[in-house]
């Protein structure tokens, strides 16, 4: 091999080991577990989960308990497993509801999971964009009626 | 007119697959004349696809609710620009546009090679891109048909989605599209290629063509996309590391690269094989990501719903890849080429640098999207990564990159010498450092920001510095006026000037994404009619309420005076809009936009009485992310202008 490609391939390496340990840590710093309700609250995992480890909780919105104070932008809910609806999690969030954020809609919450209390605080919220996205069903029957 | 759409669709797809049989059949008779009758095949097929398309738009526009996309879509409401927009507001319509453009696209290339009669690889080229037609069409006719009715007549639609009837909304879909059909292009050029063995100037030079084509209508998407959600959906961001987000980022990455490592091919005939795996690695991501959006596997904001095409695409990107890794492996010893990077001090390995780090941000950017599929997989549980894990991985590499789009440039080809290398650095490298010092001494600590500021500082000097130069020598060589060798020099030398102008957009852009990330200000408040509240220099004081009707909505407004030392120099509404067929209303977002920073205000909130609460922002240099993107844009369309020397 020439020196100079020796050269460049030496580099090429470095730079490769730079970006290997760049996604190794930040794996390692930022990555959480997903979980659903039911497994946040029963499963192995989720039991053994800190009271201030983060993790990442998806499950449909509760109908009837949201309460959203608009004035100081605190919103209140619960959320249920889809599969196993009588799981259920109380969520606090502090920040502004979501347009798109109505009973029976997909939610994912990231934050901290308080089990005494059955509480989950969360620092993100994400709903997943309303149903006209793509048709579903029950829009049809709206429509036909 | 719904028989006309399905026959029109079934046409097209019988006319594709008779084109494949042609071109079969030519190649195995080595028969011209079957080939020609292939071309017009394909063309018949583009004609088809597009009465296709013309059906699906007159059922919209007459509100033929029977058909059921209409009937999802839009109603009688809804206006007339949205109505024919609505026509790729889902899936179905998409399908249909998708197969559209890319007969269209076909139809194009057919076009450009009409002279190449006897061209080895154009009879392969076709008969890759017919097959890819061939797929979505087969798609559009069995599986997702945007002709299929219901079993009554409904009274209305359903309406299409507030938060999609947004300009911004309307042209980001179709751009992303045409984005990643383009590279279909690219990639049948690739096959072809190794499927003869040979690649010329003119096909380095058509392949590159398409890419950088391409890769301008997946960059407008990604913008659009991102300006959209800026201003429309009300959390005051524009990039949210989202999978669907990151599926349309990763093959821009690597059609980045291959832009660049494609100039070595040209200029030294070296990257042969690295270049077609690049076109191949585009394309197979490109249907990656319309997997990822189309299957529901992995939780996004972005719901597509699981529509059962997951499936068809996972198989048709398996199909393309092994079929693409099999091909080169047959063709590697073709294609090997005996050059080499000649220094590492040499304008060659900076662009292998470059390709190392978009590829190295494509590869983390694609790992963390699917880290939950691979850690499930592996250890049974799912591990998701946020945007944390994004910011601390590609803020370094995009560093890394910034300073190689700098150093690029003043570094000659083949090997620098260090004399050289002193004069061309010495003036950018100081006006570098000494914004950063300025900086500095102003108060920015933030060690990242100091940095991406410095090195924009270093692309913009050096691109500033060359064109300058450059501009000198040609008043003495051709003695015109400054003005008019400027101008000039740009149209003469465009595709090097055009790829300055993308780097320049690009500096401009990391300058607004780090200002306005490092240094937002927020705040939120309640406040009744006449009070006010502050933020950094600006006091918002809310002035008047009024609610209106306007087309299909009714909008509730808070007008707001936006004063800054004492003296009202603005006046901005925040709005919340109720929408005829929607449940809830949703937040429209005020913004005023200046070069030095956005005020962006939100209003979550209407309680008693009128009283309002707001949440506010001030991000500072924002609009910089705008208009260097638009000006990457520009370069890149500067950049592929034809020149009409090469063409004579």
């Amino acid at each position: 091999m020439k020196k100079s490609n020796r050269k460049v391939l030496i580099a090429v390496l470095v730079l490769l080991t730079g970006v290997g340990f760049l996604i190794y840590r930040g794996l390692a710093n930022t990555s959480v577990y997903y979980m659903t309700v039911s497994e946040l609250k029963t499963s192995a995992l989720g039991m053994k989960l800190g009271a201030d480890q983060a993790v990442r909780v998806g499950g449909l919105v509760l109908d009837g308990d949201i309460d959203y104070n608009q004035r100081d932008l605190v919103l209140r809910f619960s959320i249920k497993d889809e599969k196993n609806p009588q799981q259920i999690i109380a969520a606090l969030y502090n920040g502004a509801k979501p347009d798109s954020f109505e009973p029976e809609i997909e939610a994912l919450l990231e934050g901290t999971y308080d089990r005494e209390k059955n509480l989950f605080l969360a620092d993100t919220l994400l709903v997943k964009c309303p149903s006209k996205y793509e048709s579903d069903p029950k829009n049809k029957q709206e429509v036909g009626q | 007119m719904i028989a006309f759409g399905t026959s029109s669709q079934v046409a097209a797809l019988v006319f594709t697959l008779l084109s494949m049989g042609l071109f079969l059949c030519g190649l195995s008779r080595n028969n011209l004349r079957l080939i020609q009758a292939g071309k017009r095949a394909l063309i018949s097929a583009a004609i088809a696809t597009t009465l296709a398309s013309v059906a699906l738009a007159y059922l919209f526009l007459t509100d033929n609710f029977q058909v059921e996309y209409v009937a999802s879509y839009s109603d009688r409401a809804l206006p007339l620009f949205y109505k024919i927009t609505a026509f790729w507001a889902g899936q179905k319509g998409s399908l249909l546009f998708w197969a559209w453009v890319l007969s269209l696209f076909i139809a194009l290339v057919i076009f450009n090679n009409r002279r190449e009669t006897n061209d080895r690889n154009t009879p392969y080229l076709y008969l890759v891109l017919a097959g890819t037609l061939s797929f979505f069409l087969f798609l559009l006719c069995a599986i997702s048909n945007p002709f299929e009715t219901l079993a009554f007549m409904p009274q209305d639609g359903g309406g299409l989605n507030p938060m999609l009837q947004n300009p911004g909304m309307v042209f980001h879909p179709p751009t992303l599209f045409l984005g990643y059909i383009g590279f279909t292009v690219p990639f049948a050029y690739a096959i072809a290629a190794m499927i003869t063995g040979t690649t010329d100037a003119g096909w380095i030079r058509k392949t590159r063509a398409w890419n950088v084509l391409s890769w301008i209508f997946l960059s407008i998407g990604i913008i659009l996309g991102g300006q959209w959600a800026y201003v429309e959906l009300g959390w005051g961001g524009y990039w949210a590391w989202d999978p669907v987000e990151n599926a349309s980022f990763i093959p821009w990455l690597v059609s980045t690269a291959f832009i660049h490592t494609a100039i070595l091919q040209e200029r030294r005939g070296i990257m042969k094989v690295w270049n077609v795996v690049l076109i191949l690695l585009t394309f197979v991501l490109c249907i990656f990501g319309t997997y990822l959006v189309r299957s529901g596997i992995l939780q996004s904001v972005h719901d597509f719903g699981s529509t059962g095409l997951g499936g068809y695409f996972l198989f048709f990107m398996v199909v393309v890849l092994v079929g693409g890794l099999y091909l080169l492996a047959e063709s590697y010893g073709e294609f090997k080429t005996p050059g080499s990077v000649e220094s590492y001090l040499s304008r060659e390995s900076t662009f292998l640098f470059n390709n190392v780090i978009l590829l190295a941000l494509a590869f983390a950017t694609l790992l963390g999207t699917v880290f939950p599929i691979i850690s499930e997989a592996m250890t049974g549980n799912k591990i998701t990564v946020g945007q944390p894990f994004f910011n601390q991985v590609n803020t370094p590499l995009f560093l890394i990159l910034i300073l190689l789009t700098g150093i690029c440039p003043l570094i000659g080809w083949r090997k620098a010498s260090v004399s050289n290398l002193r004069r061309n650095f010495l003036r950018p490298a100081l006006t570098a450092l000494l914004s950063g010092i300025i900086m500095a001494v102003f108060g920015i600590r933030e060690f990242y920001a100091l940095l991406a500021f410095t090195f924009s500082a270093f692309v913009g000097a050096t691109i500033v510095q060359e064109y300058l130069t450059a501009i000198r020598s040609r008043k003495k060589l051709t003695g015109e006026s400054s003005p008019s060798a400027a101008v000039k020099l740009l149209w003469r030398m465009r595709r090097r000037y055009g790829g300055h102008i993308v780097h320049f957009g690009l500096a401009m852009m990391v300058i607004g994404i780090t200002a306005s990330s490092a240094y937002k200000l927020e705040t939120q408040g309640t406040l009744r009619q006449g009070e006010s509240l502050t933020i950094g220099d600006f006091e918002l004081k809310y002035e008047n309420f009024r609610t209106y009707k306007k087309y299909n909505r009714t909008i509730y407004a808070a007008q707001l005076g936006v004063f800054k030392d004492g003296s009202r120099i603005d006046v901005l509404e925040a709005e919340r809009r109720h929408y005829v067929n929607a449940k809830q209303p949703t937040t429209e977002v005020a913004i005023r936009s200046t070069l030095a920073q956005d005020l962006y205000v939100t209003m979550p909130g209407i309680g008693n009485g009128n009283e309002i609460t707001l949440k506010v922002a001030v991000n500072p240099l924002l609009i910089w992310i705008w208009f260097g993107s638009g000006l990457m844009v520009l370069g890149g369309i500067l950049a592929i202008i034809p020149s009409r020397r090469k063409q004579s």
